[in-house]
């Protein structure tokens, strides 16, 4: 049994604590990683890339329908693009225009960020192999993440989901950031609003009412 | 919760999870801690868990989707009888074995020993790069130094196991025509060398005979473990389980089985008789004798009846074999040549030869020598040898045995060991080329003539390592490239036999998705059976009284010792004995009775002659002939004290094998040579018992589901685990086996709420196809990261397996039937372990299946004792994988369970959720077979059934609608979704 002063002294941490805890995470409860965004080791812009640009979210994250998970994409996808594309176009054109008035071919601009991918794969500026140079594979920061006991699958989801209904709308966002909680509870929500007997919930962008298919909340369907 | 490798090589694995640091802390630490938990618990809020970084490829290999699992078809490499496999493999890595289902060899089914394989794989103590002496050696200097040797060397032999792979032997011929006087070597350490001299006497032409067990309807076994070791057991027990459909009114065959220890195969006999070594002999000279007579031939063992033993049972047989000839078989393990040519004159007598027995396609898994190895023997005596190559064998082990090449291998002037694992043979080796693992290289295997089966590397290679075929290639000046090597054989040899016309580019490639090619075979060259080739074999005396003759058995875990490392194979139940972590000298009752000793007491068992005397301890065993007692090889390898700290480590336990000791004791120095030929059964030793009593790591004698003896109510135990009905009985009344269940006509507890409506998983255990082999058992270990505990944890009864086999003894003396129940949590619709669990860590799900919620479990303990099938496993500790590199096998659908949570089969609920995603995402239902249970998948006889039994179509429920279908402890009410098939026996 602990002494008195020390029950007190654990009843006021508890009360503080609980207090500091809400003040100090709009209300999160520890393990809601809500609003994490972490830098990431090349500043890639989702902005600029999915929601410029347009280009679709499974073009790199190819592996969502046909594997458990979405996957991060080999830089070999990004030089698919960017063994052209080393800056942005107004850089380019803008070398371009000085490059025409001064009579000489345009120079190759490397924007940081791209500059690092060369680096990664051990490119010079002409995208060959530097001699020498060992690739050092690019580790980026996990943004979303589920514990281990927790098996998420994105097929199911893909095939009847937009990707934006858990991630947020992440073609507006420079950096990724993590929208929802993806607690147990609001996993759970959605299972049972979409069950054979829920309510249905009519989801953004093109909207599937009432998506029930095999939709349910034993644990198993999650946890093994 | 995940056990990852630090130094592990993740850069290619995009989308592994870094290891998050555990907090290490003792009680009182705890304490102290727990007062600054608020402060932590502020912390959690805002800030966020340790950074995990996700590590991508730069360029993804072809084909490869991060997380997706893939299928390459291979060969299995645990023993020679090259069974087709399945690797299961995910984000470059194979990480379960399973049977390939076309396969003509296996069918599908996958042994314990082939399931284990993968293990080995990631063995964290395979040789990288050679090694001269005990030192490290680069390949150059390796291969300069034995080239330089074998230029110099006037004789050099080369010595493997039975090499299956057609394109090593058409290496190893180049590398023998390339040098002056160099000749291959072969052996199998599990001998079956008689049988192919027997064949050279009878039939003209050294070959092993392809047994077609499934033509049989007599099968009379004389010491042959088929089912369990015996040649190639997993193609045989298919053959074997097709021939015992009792539901199907044609066909149910009949099994004799003679022999002096219990074997798994015995066990299964529909008869069984006790038969001592030295009496085989005289038994078939009866047998041949008789079946002569009934067949108006003259033999060389005419008369010869009268010295046989067991003349009546001998009788009968002869009958029901006669009855059936054409469709009977006689087989036989003793490797005794002129022994070997009675079972042909027998074979020859019934006209099994062209219907039970195919010796036009004969099998290859087994084509070495023991004459052979004794010429080698003598040369390596005289000192002839210059540079002895060993490959795949370990002979100063298995054939360190006065009169064995072990001994004299010492003797050759240089020594190369080709080998993945230190061994015996290694450790006197001058150079060891390591060699690399099957599921690494590319390689083929022939187990039957025009059979070719493939090899394709699963993974990297983990160590620099080159196989035997590369290495000679290399020393014989050409390329060490392997699959270069195997490509140029079967472009030269397999694509004209088989091509049809196919460009050889897409032959092979059709034969890499296949995993085999069937060709036409050259011819045999068999003649037809000799008569003069029959040898009258001399009959041995039986030992005086007082001596017992050894029986030196393989176990289906351990066969030779080549698995001996593997931590699976070692934890892995006998069938038998239900004994691991172990080698044990196995008693009848009678001789334990007499000597006065019981189960775990040390005897001393002192051979005739200058073999070493053992002291080991006692397993008792019903059906054991008394004069015999039974030791198994494998045991006692060297480096096997590499499991000293497998298990927990806590204030009582006890190391698994103490530091610099063995695991079990080495009883090969007990074998003998007998006419050029290795005997495992004349070897005659003294028994004494000693004060000594080592408690054994035994899986039988707890969780048991009977009443004991003094709980059992006034009229005896009622409730049959196992049911077993003789054929007769049961084509009378199929209902036969219901008969004696016990029904209570109670109440239910439950309410009748929680119906399944959708899917309704069920399973459907047939006790009559089941061998009990084990396969399933290493099959669930693998594909469930179950955890091995080591030898005291067993002892403890704390092993983790979700699936055990229980063995059941029925009669007694000599006639002693054996039943094997695969037990695995039943799924109980009115499961008491979700009564009883106050956190509802256990509950049942939609359709079906008794869920058990890790992250919710507290470790109460409640639902393993209320639990009536003794199936639930507690995590006493953090089960730390032994080998790091060894997590690399870890089943990444599966969560790896951590300290203080209860775990069970969970019907492999990661299949059926991968089977309907599947389904989902092609837009179409689950069909009934989709889904494969990982126990059902690896059995041989296809025991094991698993679908919807909401579906009536489906064929477990029809299963489950059959006659013999039972629950097991029904009476209770839970409302398995196991069922079991009662076991028929076709007994006289």
């Amino acid at each position: 049994m602990l002494a008195p002063n020390t029950r007190v002294f654990v009843a006021c941490s508890v009360i503080l604590g609980g207090v500091v805890l809400f003040a100090n995470s709009d209300g999160r409860l520890p393990g809601d990683h809500t609003g994490y965004a972490p830098d990431q080791p090349i500043a890639y812009s989702h902005r600029v890339h999915a929601g410029e640009l347009g280009i679709d979210c499974e073009y790199c994250h190819y592996g969502a329908e046909t594997s458990p998970v979405a996957g991060i994409p080999p830089a070999s996808v990004c030089m698919n693009c960017h063994n052209t594309v080393t800056t942005s176009g107004d850089a380019t054109l803008a070398e371009k225009i000085r490059a025409d008035a001064a009579g000489e071919a345009p120079r190759r601009l490397f924007s940081p960020q791209i500059r690092r991918l060369y680096d990664a794969l051990g490119l010079d500026d002409d995208g060959k192999k530097k001699p020498g140079v060992e690739p050092t594979p690019i580790r980026w920061v996990r943004v979303h993440d589920l514990p281990d006991y927790v098996y998420f699958d994105h097929r199911p989801h893909v095939a009847r989901m937009e990707c934006q209904v858990c991630h947020g709308p992440v073609e507006a966002m420079e950096r990724v950031r993590q929208v929802n909680s993806m607690s147990m509870g609001w996993c759970v929500d959605c299972h049972r609003l979409n069950a054979p007997d829920g309510a249905g919930v009519v989801m953004p962008g093109e909207g599937h009412p009432r998506l029930h298919h095999h939709v349910n909340t034993d644990c198993s369907v999650c946890h093994y | 919760m995940t056990y990852l490798p630090e130094n592990a090589d993740f850069e290619t694995d995009p989308d592994i999870l870094l290891p998050v640091e555990g907090l290490a802390a003792s009680r009182r630490s705890f304490l102290r801690l727990a007062g600054f938990g608020v402060a932590a618990g502020v912390l959690a809020g805002c800030s966020r868990a340790p950074e995990r970084r996700v590590v991508t490829y730069l360029e993804a290999p072809d084909g490869i989707v991060a997380g997706r699992g893939y299928r390459m078809a291979t060969t299995c490499a645990g023993c020679t009888a090259s069974c087709g496999v399945l690797a299961r493999c995910r984000d470059g890595r194979p990480i379960k074995l399973e049977g390939l289902p076309e396969h003509p060899i296996s069918g599908g089914g996958l042994c314990a020993v082939g399931q284990a394989e993968i293990l080995s794989l990631y063995d964290g103590e395979r040789f990288d790069g050679p090694r001269h002496g005990g030192r490290e050696a680069s390949w150059k200097d390796a291969d300069s130094a034995i080239s330089f040797a074998l230029s110099k060397a006037r004789k050099v032999r080369l010595l493997t196991e039975t090499v299956t792979s057609p394109s090593t032997r058409a290496v190893i011929a180049g590398f023998c025509d390339g040098l002056a006087d160099a000749r291959h070597t072969s052996y199998d350490p599990l001998s079956a060398a008689a049988i192919l001299d027997a064949h050279e006497a009878t039939h003209g032409r050294r070959l092993l005979p392809h047994y077609e067990f499934h033509e049989a309807d007599v099968i009379a076994s004389f010491d042959a473990d088929f089912l369990g070791t015996w040649i190639s057991p997993v193609e045989y027990a298919r053959g074997y389980g097709m021939g015992r459909r009792p539901d199907d009114r044609k066909s149910m065959s009949r099994h004799w089985q003679f022999e002096a220890r219990m074997s798994l195969t015995g066990g299964r006999a529909d008869e069984r008789l006790r038969l001592a070594p030295w009496e085989i002999t005289p038994a078939l000279m009866g047998l041949c004798d008789m079946l002569a007579s009934k067949a108006g031939r003259s033999t060389p063992v005419t008369g010869q009846r009268t010295g046989a033993p067991r003349i009546d049972d001998l009788r009968r047989l002869a009958d029901e074999l006669w009855e059936a000839r054409g469709r009977a078989l006689v087989v036989c393990g003793s490797n005794d040549t002129a022994t070997q040519t009675l079972v042909n004159l027998a074979n020859h007598l019934l006209g099994s030869y062209g219907s039970t027995i195919d010796i036009a396609r004969p099998s290859l898994q087994k084509r070495g020598s023991d004459r052979a190895l004794a010429a080698l023997k003598r040369e390596l005596d005289a000192g002839e040898v210059d540079v002895l190559i060993v490959a795949g064998v370990n002979p100063v082990y298995d054939r360190g045995f006065a009169g064995g090449v072990g001994e004299s291998i010492a003797k050759a002037k240089l020594i190369v060991s080709i080998t993945g694992l230190k061994n015996e043979t290694s450790s006197v080796a001058h150079w060891t080329c390591p060699e690399p693992h099957a599921l690494e290289t590319w390689d083929d295997a022939e187990p039957r003539a025009g059979l070719l089966s493939l090899r394709q590397p699963t993974v990297p290679p983990l160590r620099s390592a080159r196989t035997l075929r590369a290495s000679l290639s290399k020393w014989s000046g050409g390329g060490a490239n392997d699959r270069a090597l195997v490509e140029a054989h079967w472009k030269q040899n397999v694509h004209p036999r088989a091509g049809d016309g196919v460009p050889f580019r897409r032959f092979f490639r059709e034969a890499l998705h296949d995993g085999f090619k069937a060709a036409s075979p050259p011819p045999s060259g068999a003649a037809p059976f000799r008569m003069e080739g029959v040898q009258v074999p001399e009959t041995a005396a039986a030992p005086a009284a007082g001596s017992m003759v050894v029986v030196l058995y393989p176990k289906v875990s351990m066969l030779d010792g080549r698995h001996a490392h593997n931590p699976w194979l070692q934890e892995l139940a006998d069938p038998v004995s239900r004994l691991a972590w172990e080698s044990y000298a196995v008693l009848s009752p009678t001789v334990a009775g007499k000597l006065g000793v019981e189960k775990g007491d040390v005897v001393r068992l002192d051979p005739e002659g200058d073999a070493p005397a053992l002291e080991l301890p006692v397993h008792v065993q019903p059906g054991q002939h008394d004069d015999v007692v039974a030791v198994a090889l494998g045991y006692g390898r060297d480096g096997t004290d590499r499991f000293a700290d497998i298990g927990p480590d806590w204030w009582e336990g006890e190391a698994t094998v103490a530091v610099g000791g063995r695991v079990g004791e080495n009883a090969a120095p007990w074998l003998k040579t007998v006419g050029e030929l290795t005997r495992t059964d004349t070897t005659v030793v003294k028994i004494s018992a000693t004060s000594v009593h080592r408690e054994l790591a035994s899986f039988q004698d707890y969780h048991s589901l009977e009443v004991p003896k003094h709980l059992a109510p006034h009229h005896g135990e009622v409730r049959d685990a196992v049911r077993t009905v003789e054929l007769e009985a049961f084509r009378r009344d199929p209902n036969h086996a219901m008969y004696g269940g016990h029904h209570h006509p109670t109440g239910d507890l439950w309410p009748d709420d929680h119906v399944p409506e959708g899917n309704r998983w069920g399973m459907v255990v047939d006790l009559t196809a089941c061998t009990g082999c084990s396969g399933c058992v290493v099959a669930c270990q693998a594909e469930n990261n179950i955890p091995v505990v080591g030898r005291d944890e067993v002892r403890r009864h704390r092993e983790m397996s979700w699936m055990r086999i229980d063995r059941y003894d029925l009669g007694d003396g000599d006639d002693v039937q054996v039943s094997h129940q695969p037990m695995m949590c039943q799924h109980c619709d009115n499961a008491p372990c979700e009564s009883v669990c106050p956190v509802l860590a256990t509950m049942q799900s939609s359709d079906g299946l008794n869920q058990q919620v890790y992250n919710r479990c507290v470790g109460t303990r409640y639902c393993a004792n209320t639990c009536p099938y003794k199936v639930r496993r507690f995590n006493w500790f953090e089960y730390q994988r032994h080998d790091q590199l060894q997590n690399l096998v870890l089943n990444p659908d599966v969560t790896t369970r951590s300290r203080g949570v209860m775990e069970k089969c969970s019907m492999c609920v990661q299949r059926i959720q991968e089977a309907r995603i599947d389904a989902r995402r092609r837009g179409v239902e689950v069909k009934d077979g989709d889904i494969k249970l990982a126990c059902q998948d690896s059995c041989p006889t296809q025991a094991i059934t698993f679908g919807d039994l909401n579906d009536p179509e489906s064929e477990v429920s029809k299963k489950a609608r059959s006659a013999r279908a039972y629950r097991v402890l029904e009476e209770t009410h839970v409302e398995p979704a196991v069922r079991y098939l009662a076991q028929v026996r076709n007994r006289s």
